[in-house]
């Protein structure tokens, strides 16, 4: 089974997305979506129906993908992949969850003060309901492979452990985590697809990867918007790049020479296991280049190197 | 050439003022950095920290022309080996003529 690319309008009045009428145009992501609350005065009806509209045009079912798996055909390479992939998984739900609350949150903070965030926000909390249902697909797919596989088992209390909330943080720095997130993920899966021999994982594998770059789509999206609207600075997008950027950083995962113990939450990038030996999906230098492109995208600024991201973040923070 | 002592004492205020505790809190209790974005009201996480870190180091580059990087600090690690390599980093920095 396959689905259509997401589309990402660059502008807002590219297509009448919005207008009821244009319901034969294909679904899109609003990438402009603070001019589309401000300029053109699209309402939350109006733009949770286009999100609606992209989410079933990208349905798929992970009964149908799963049964396309011829697993006697699997390697060892394939199977420690899905083990790993089935774990990661585990930790997108209270992400969402969380986006949820936060997002509503932050909307009703800003009602009165400046309606437009509050309607960007809004959209953002509401959205979060399809990325938790196309992530659903993604977990349950992975670890139901990993149980027929008859792979290490997952446990309840792992489960439960990776099931923790991360804490609460500026929006915009939630948002741009977010986006770095599916790029890793994205970027990943998409590797897996091209190592993996079998038609039936491969497939979904290289589904999983669109579906994660849906999402850095979206995020991006509302991470702008917060950013156009003038009330969130662009610094916290760039302090989270560099997090991830800098010598030690998070993109390197659980390759880097420390990874925090933390009581909190579960970062999956921290938890992919390793085996000497087996291929693994690093591809460093894609991440970084979707990043710089993701905080262009957000901020308007130009970066082409992690050195660059730093130096930009350290000037916006002032002294 | 700065004076080490100098260095030091301004390194120690920027510090606690951009962590928003006291110079005595910070240091004299030798905080790791876990406990420190703990007990700020002003820190949620490694994120503040950072953000706190580059605060300093602007300042340095102001007010003493050092361009000072911080490598990645675990939340283990103690006050007094921040300070110690903020002190390197600015040390090589100023040898390497600013």
């Amino acid at each position: 089974m396959t689905t259509a690319p997401p589309r990402v309008a660059r502008d807002s009045s590219e297509e009448a997305i919005l207008d009821p009428t244009a319901s034969g145009r294909r679904p899109v992501i609003v990438a402009d979506l603070y001019p589309a609350i401000t300029r053109e005065k699209r309402t939350l009806v109006e733009l949770t129906w286009e999100q609606q509209r992209l989410h079933e045009s990208r349905r798929w079912s992970a009964m149908e993908l799963v049964g396309a798996v011829d697993l006697q055909r699997l390697s060892e390479l394939d199977r420690h992949l899905v083990w790993n992939a089935g774990r990661a998984e585990l930790t997108t739900k209270p992400g969402a969850d969380r986006l949820e609350r936060l997002a509503d949150a932050e909307c009703r903070k800003w009602q009165g003060r400046n309606d437009a965030v509050a309607s960007i926000l809004q959209a953002c909390g509401t959205w979060s309901r399809y990325w938790n249902e196309e992530e659903a697909h993604h977990e349950t797919s992975f670890n139901r492979l990993s149980q027929l596989l008859e792979l290490e088992p997952i446990s309840d209390a792992t489960f439960i452990e990776y099931r923790k909330v991360f804490p609460d943080d500026d929006m915009l720095r939630t948002l741009t985590l977010l986006s770095i997130s599916e790029i890793v993920a994205a970027v990943n899966y998409g590797n897996c697809a091209r190592v993996i021999q079998e038609p039936g994982l491969k497939a979904l594998f290289k589904q999983v990867g669109a579906d994660e770059i849906q999402h850095m789509n979206y995020f991006i999206a509302f991470a702008k918007a917060l950013v156009d609207s003038g009330e969130y600075k662009a610094k916290e997008a760039f302090a989270v790049a560099h997090l991830f950027l800098r010598e030690g950083g998070e993109v390197h995962g659980s390759k880097r020479e420390h990874v925090e113990t933390r009581g909190t939450h579960v970062n999956w990038w921290d938890q992919v296991e390793y085996r000497e030996g087996l291929y693994s999906p690093d591809a460093l230098e894609k991440k970084e280049a979707l990043i710089f492109n993701a905080l262009k995208r957000i901020t308007g600024m130009a970066v082409s190197s992690a050195r660059q991201v730093e130096d930009t973040w350290m000037e916006l923070v002032g002294c | 050439m700065f004076d080490i002592h100098e260095m030091e004492t301004y390194i120690r205020g920027k510090f606690a003022e951009h962590v928003g505790l006291s110079e005595t809190e910070l240091f004299g209790e030798d905080l790791t950095l876990a406990a420190l974005i703990t007990r700020s009201a002003r820190m949620t996480n490694s994120v503040d920290l950072m953000e706190a870190f580059a605060r300093t180091s602007n300042g340095l580059r102001k007010d003493f022309g050092l361009r000072v990087r911080l490598p990645a600090l675990s939340l283990d690690t103690p006050t007094s080996r921040v300070l110690e390599v903020f002190l390197q980093e600015a040390q090589a920095q100023q040898e390497r003529g600013g």
